[in-house]
């Protein structure tokens, strides 16, 4: 059988690849390559060089801080949404694991967020934090701060409840024989909390904040329906600033092209290091 | 064995299907190479003059990308028409709003390019430079009624428009009226607001007495002025539009061309721009504090009779027509255009006519679907059917000298244009078309403007923000 395997391997393995490659591979290749061309459409291109990724800080001889502004932004948001989303995710994952009333109907509550479109819920979002602003005479696009916090309330809202079913699935995996033995020995709440659950939940919690950091570093439909980037493009997020970049900028497509590819090995670089430190935490149960 | 036999099974079906897919693909190049040749062919013979539609239509295909989502339905009726009449195929897809550009990107680099797509401004014409087929010798060239309405682009003509539209003051003559015809009014007929001093006076006097109007002439007014929105749906009246009288005097002085305009501003007449601008924001209902909410809606305001003004064009004509269902109860009989006046040459100032709206032809067509594409806009501009879309159906103001009696606009407001231009007032021409990266650069701008309005901002940083921007990004949009 497994000879089989081995043999028919390559047949078997073909749709799919193909697939990833047409879909995947090749534009990603070609991207790259247009990243160093000036370029109207994708196939009307002039090859430029690193034109386009000193274009990025640099235009005719002025600094441009637009895509530092929105990296550190984007860096800062990603940090708070991740913390908020998975200790809360967490801490609702825990009291929904302990079996109080009404648990699922809680469950599917605080899932349903989830289920709505990025760009509908950020525009109902929009409509209630402005309404609530207006007593203040301030707007979610005051400044970049009120812009942040709306971002970061609505993300949490969308995500808790997806994090939170992840957790306790995780939660629900703890051998009890594992609690029962760390209640005998007489481990407190906290004890159990910090030297069994959390030990044992590691491999969840690598999925989790790997989801929700990538999540917050990718993030652009609720960025674009929130706040557009305004005030200026003081909140443009790096997604945005790319987009904006591409289709804004008259001639730009190149630099805009540039930026992804910096944004895509930024990405990678963070979300394979955050792997590795978590995943070597994980215990074997 | 068995499972060999399965799996070899599950193979074959998922290569045949492979294979199928491509099969088809293939069938359909070959299908098009074949069409290609028939068409070459018959193209050798050089299409002659004629009036029958069908014979000088051509064998190739068109494809419209069109740029305005309300006229959608119109084009689709009138491209299938064409093909109903002439059996060439016409493609029409019609962008999201707002993603016009984003489309146009993609679609041109299909194999399938659109034939005619949009070009609001000589920026453009930068851009699609390896798209612009020269227009010089054609019919919607030839009969464009006033050729300062086509773009020029390295000696070409790049693009031609395909309607004009105005803008101005949009008010409320019926209650202006009664205004007027109060005790204390500034001005005793709405004919006398001429300039700028004027139109502040009535503005803020009106704003005043909201209750006591309220009163005396049974309206539910707020403000003067309909909320000047600070959000992306509205600040183009004030970044394009508004911005486009500062840039068309300062152009004039200058001398340089009007629409093509020149790579450095001084921002001259922008203290016009604040003295109106002001206006705006002073004599609203609208809490200034948070005109970038997103929260305001000028045209219901104007619509349901709480605000006198409300800056805007002639493609608002059709919101307030009477049988749209939109709960307004001010219609357009009620309305009437002014100029902006703006404080510089109140006298002799029209309204701002011009155009974003500019026919291009994708040059990297191949030649018989750029003489079918030829065919077909000619015959919209002269056949009955094409005509009426235009002006019935689509409401807009054709700029074509085919377009005569019944297919003259029916739009007030673009008869407001000529009504002023009899009068010997110059139309305002559309400068803010020579706006470099003109996303960025009215971003750019806005962002002061509100922090001036909302915050306390310093008027020197819109300044700044308009002259510095312009000089930035024109150098950014024409080097090589």
């Amino acid at each position: 059988m497994e000879k089989a395997i081995k043999r028919y391997f390559p047949l078997f393995v073909l749709p799919t690849l193909a697939a990833f490659v047409i879909g995947f591979i090749a534009p990603f290749v070609y991207g790259i390559f247009l990243s160093f061309c000036k370029f109207t459409t994708v196939v009307d291109w002039e090859w430029v060089g690193l034109q386009n990724y000193t274009r990025i800080f640099v235009v005719n001889g002025k600094v441009d801080t637009t895509f530092l502004h929105s990296l550190w932004y984007t860096a800062l948001f990603t940090v708070v949404s991740v913390l908020i989303i998975n200790v809360v995710a967490f801490a609702i994952g825990m009291v929904l694991t302990k079996g109080i009333k009404g648990t699922n109907l809680f469950r599917t509550a605080f899932f349903l967020p989830n289920l709505i479109g990025g760009i509908v819920l950020s525009y109902i979002w929009l409509m209630i934090f402005n309404a609530v602003l207006q007593n203040f005479s301030k707007t979610i696009v005051s400044s970049q701060w009120y812009a942040f916090w709306g971002m970061i309330i609505v993300v949490c809202w969308q995500q808790i409840g997806y994090m939170m079913i992840i957790y306790i699935a995780g939660i629900q995996n703890i051998p009890g024989d594992l609690i029962e033995a760390a209640k005998i020995d007489g481990a407190n709440s906290w004890q159990m909390l910090r030297n069994v659950t959390l030990p044992m939940l590691m491999p969840t919690i690598t999925i989790c904040s790997f989801l929700t950091l990538t999540n917050g570093f990718k993030l652009f439909d609720q960025n674009l329906a929130l706040t557009g980037g305004n005030p200026g493009k003081m909140s443009q997020l790096l997604a945005l600033n790319i987009y904006d970049t591409m289709y804004g900028t008259t001639g730009w497509q190149g630099v805009g092209q540039a930026k992804a590819v910096i944004f895509f090995i930024l990405v990678a670089v963070i979300a394979v290091a955050q792997n590795k430190l978590t995943t070597s935490k994980e215990v074997q149960g | 064995m068995k499972k060999k036999i399965v799996s070899v099974l599950l193979c074959a079906t998922m290569i045949s299907s492979m294979l199928a897919g491509c099969g088809s693909d293939s069938a359909a190049t070959t299908e098009g190479t074949d069409d290609a040749a028939a068409t070459e062919e018959s193209a050798d013979a050089p299409a002659e003059e004629s009036a029958d539609a069908s014979a000088g239509a051509g064998t190739g295909s068109v494809y419209l990308l069109n740029f305005k989502p309300e006229s959608d339905g119109a084009w689709q009726d009138l491209a299938a028409t064409y093909t109903d009449q002439t059996g060439v195929e016409v493609t029409v897809v019609t962008a999201a709003d707002g993603q016009y550009k984003t489309t146009l990107q993609s679609e041109l680099a299909k194999s399938e390019a659109p034939t005619i797509f949009n070009i609001g401004s000589t920026a453009d014409c930068a851009e699609y430079a390896n798209y612009i087929y020269d227009l010089k010798d054609s019919y919607i060239y030839d009969h464009l009624t006033d050729k300062s309405l086509a773009l020029e682009y390295d000696g070409k003509v790049a693009a031609v428009a395909n309607c004009y539209e105005c803008y101005g003051i949009i008010y409320n003559k019926t209650i202006l009226e009664g205004y007027c015809g109060m005790e204390g009014a500034v001005v005793s007929s709405v004919d006398d607001i001429k300039d700028f001093e004027t139109l502040n006076a009535v503005a803020t006097d009106i704003n005043n007495r909201v209750d006591e109007i309220n009163e005396a002439l049974g309206t539910n007014l707020t403000g003067a002025f309909a909320s000047a929105g600070l959000d992306s749906g509205s600040n183009w009246r004030f970044s394009g539009h508004l911005a486009g009288l500062a840039l068309y005097y300062e152009f004039k002085d200058a001398g340089c061309d009007l629409i093509a305009g020149q790579g450095t501003v001084t921002g001259k007449y922008l203290d016009n721009f604040k003295n109106v601008w002001d206006m705006y924001v002073n004599t609203s209902s609208a809490d200034k504090a948070t005109l970038d909410s997103g929260a305001y809606n000028a045209e219901q305001e104007l619509g349901l009779g709480e605000a006198v003004f409300y800056q805007n064009g002639d493609w608002e004509y059709s919101a307030f027509a009477v049988d749209n269902e939109n709960g307004y109860t001010v219609t357009t009989d009620d309305l009437s255009m002014m100029p902006i006046y703006f404080g510089v040459d109140d006298a002799n100032e029209g309204l701002a006519v011009g155009t974003e709206n500019h026919w291009a032809v994708n040059a990297q067509a191949s030649q018989e679907d750029i003489d079918s594409t030829l065919a077909f806009l000619e015959w919209v501009i002269s056949s009955d059917e094409g005509r009426d879309a235009i002006t019935n159906q689509m409401g807009l103001s054709a700029p074509f000298d085919t377009f005569t009696d019944e297919y003259a606009s029916k739009n007030g407001f673009a008869a407001m244009a000529n009504e002023y231009a009899a009068q010997g007032k110059t139309s305002v021409a559309w400068s803010f078309n020579a706006t470099p990266a003109v996303d960025d650069w009215r971003a750019d701008f806005i962002a002061p403007l509100t922090e001036y309005t909302e915050r306390d901002g310093s008027w020197d940083d819109v300044k700044t923000a308009f002259v510095d921007q312009w000089a930035y990004y024109w150098e950014l949009s024409n080097e090589q």
